[in-house]
């Protein structure tokens, strides 16, 4: 909210162009997301190779036991640091909701399933115009919740096939199988997702860097925050662009 | 362009190159001509004469000499014995195997004691049968006999030396024959799901003891290299259709296995690591090795009255919920493993539409974003 409008006409006509930023994420929160893409990358590229041991190109990978091994300690203290991450994720979540301190805009609202219909209508050219979206769109509602839930059951499974006696003592054996079979397709289910969901909404849809800078231009925030950046600005996005790039 | 003077050196090149590979591959291709595979019959049709002719004096029983180590060496052929065994009636007579001994009387015996003379007389088989007098020198036996065991067992005392019988009939006679030396395993093996069906059915399917170690190349068991071979040894006939379904068994115990944790982790090991050591689980580790039983006896160290105690032998903590865990060779099945068939279907269509929900969701997005541009730069 940054907002440096008032001097913004006598600068434009002198030729010299001011974007405004909107601040999107906290420090704290850029924070959590690089190590959650850190440990998120070091646990796929760790794993697939486990999870492929049979094939010649991870076997190329594991040349030798120790190598082995030393895949698996490295999986198994990028979990923990994930396991840490997700904890303190969800303490700092609960603890500023419950003190009313952090707006809830991420959980899922009816206004979403109105939004992602229109969205698609307006994919299939059914409708002209873009649905209004606030300050998380459903798509990015969407990666949250998969990978909230996805990163909960990797977490939990993968505890439980790193000691699956001490799983099969306290719950039953039944779920060493299963957490396996789980853990093993879940990883690819995430990988997949973020490798197609993710990666096109903030690398080729458009490059969005604001999960590092903390930061969204003008431009982007009319484009693809529209209901948001009407709410904090008062202004109306439907009104002719001044020069932006749509 | 190349000048003449430039093009030497590669035309000496291209010669030693010529010549090299000619070097390489002449003695390949060489080998097998010269290679001693023609090994049938070396001897003329019968003539039964000096056979005749030795047992006047050998087929008395009361023939024998006191060899210098004090112990006795009967001379006596017993010519119903000679009349039985596979050589005599092709015509392989005594000088076949005594080349030493041409006249009579016979030269003064040199050898201090029996053994020295079976070790001597045993080299006589290789003029026939020179491929498995080969292979046994790669086994085990001859290897022990190189440290110093001259008690290894030689041709003669599988086959016998005046009595050689076709070694496979009946197919007990193979393990009968090993339980000469190795009676305590054969003692385990005859009470075993594979011994009792060799011995009191003669079943054809089931392996004699030289159906897993090999026959003359017998490699020591204990090594790591064939412990990871373990599994594929035993799927040779338990992923067998053909062989299997005369007894209700299961083929896909082979495959359920390599997908396993143990499975995998040994085909890895097998695949870059064969020699060095590996405790994952194979075959041998939880269905025993010369004791094993059918699943449904009671002895059987897989009854799931005893599997527990199988899994601690590994798993040292695992308690009693642990062998739940284990869906013993099994498809994964609704009635059997229940959570496991709903992880499994559940995952079978999330993991589906997940990546067609991408997959579409994101398609659209890119040919909405490709017509906007092109009407733009149309407008």
């Amino acid at each position: 909210m940054s907002a440096v409008s008032q001097s913004t006409s006598t600068l434009r006509s002198r030729g010299v162009q001011t974007i405004r930023f909107f601040a999107r994420f906290t420090l704290g929160q850029r924070w959590e997301h690089l190590l959650l893409f850190v440990s998120f990358t070091v646990l796929f590229l760790t794993g697939v190779v486990q999870k492929y041991r049979n094939e010649v190109w991870s076997q190329d990978i594991l040349s030798s036991p120790e190598r082995l091994t030393l895949i698996r300690n490295i999986h198994h203290i990028a979990a923990i640091v994930l396991t840490i991450e997700v904890i303190y994720h969800l303490a700092r979540a609960i603890y500023l909701l419950a003190r009313r301190k952090m707006s809830p805009a991420m959980f899922p609202t009816w206004q979403d399933v109105k939004d992602a219909g229109r969205m698609i209508g307006y994919l299939l050219f059914l409708t002209k115009e873009k649905p209004k979206f606030g300050k998380y769109n459903f798509e990015q509602k969407i990666t949250y919740w998969f990978l909230f839930f996805g990163i909960g059951i990797m977490v939990i499974t993968g505890l439980i096939i790193w000691f699956p006696v001490q799983a099969a003592n306290l719950i039953s054996g039944a779920i060493v199988p299963a957490a396996k079979l789980a853990h093993s397709t879940e990883a690819i289910v995430a990988g997949v997702f973020v490798l197609i969901w993710h990666f096109y909404h903030v690398h080729l849809e458009r490059l969005n860097l604001s999960i590092f800078t903390g930061r969204l231009n003008e431009d982007d925030m009319r484009k693809y925050h529209a209901a948001e950046f009407e709410r904090l600005t008062g202004e109306s996005t439907d009104a002719p662009d001044r020069g932006g790039q749509v | 362009m190349v000048r003449p003077k430039l093009l030497l050196p590669f035309v000496i090149i291209g010669v030693i190159a010529v010549v090299t590979v000619l070097a390489l591959t002449a003695p390949v291709s060489a080998a097998p001509i010269g290679s001693p595979q023609s090994a049938g019959r070396v001897f003329d049709p019968p003539a039964q004469q000096t056979e005749q002719y030795c047992l006047t004096c050998h087929g008395n029983p009361d023939l024998k000499i006191t060899l210098p180590s004090g112990e006795e060496l009967s001379l006596y052929i017993s010519a119903d014995q000679l009349k039985s065994s596979v050589h005599s009636p092709a015509g392989i007579e005594c000088e076949a195997c005594h080349t030493n001994i041409k006249t009579f009387p016979h030269p003064a015996i040199t050898y201090q004691t029996r053994r020295e003379l079976s070790r001597s007389y045993y080299e006589a088989c290789k003029k026939c049968h020179p491929a498995n007098y080969d292979k046994t020198m790669d086994g085990v036996h001859a290897k022990a006999a190189a440290a110093g065991n001259l008690n290894a067992p030689i041709c003669t005392d599988c086959h016998g030396a005046h009595d050689v019988q076709p070694p496979a009939q009946p197919r007990s006679r193979i393990s009968q024959t090993c339980s000469q030396c190795h009676q305590d395993v054969y003692n385990i093996y005859k009470d075993s799901v594979h011994g009792e069906a060799l011995i009191k059915e003669d079943n054809p399917d089931v392996p004699v003891c030289t159906d897993c170690h090999g026959v003359h190349n017998i490699q020591d068991p204990r090594t790591a290299q064939f412990r990871v071979e373990t599994p594929e040894l035993c799927a040779g006939c338990h992923a067998d259709p053909k062989r299997m379904s005369k007894y209700g068994l299961s083929t896909d115990v082979y495959s359920l296995y390599q997908t396993s944790w143990h499975g995998v982790d040994i085909s890895v090991y097998k695949a870059n690591w064969p020699t060095i050591w590996h405790d994952s689980a194979v075959c041998t580790d939880c269905h025993g090795v010369h004791d094993i039983r059918k699943t449904e006896d009671p002895k059987s160290s897989v009854n799931p009255a005893n599997l527990l105690a199988t899994c601690q032998k590994c798993h040292k903590d695992a308690g009693p919920n642990w062998t739940s865990a284990w869906t013993g060779h099994n498809q994964i099945d609704p009635q059997r493993t229940p959570f496991l068939y709903i992880v499994d279907r559940f995952y079978g269509s999330f993991a589906t539409s997940v990546l067609w929900v991408c997959i579409i969701y994101v398609a659209l997005q890119i040919i909405h974003a490709i017509v906007d541009r092109v009407r733009r730069s149309l407008r």
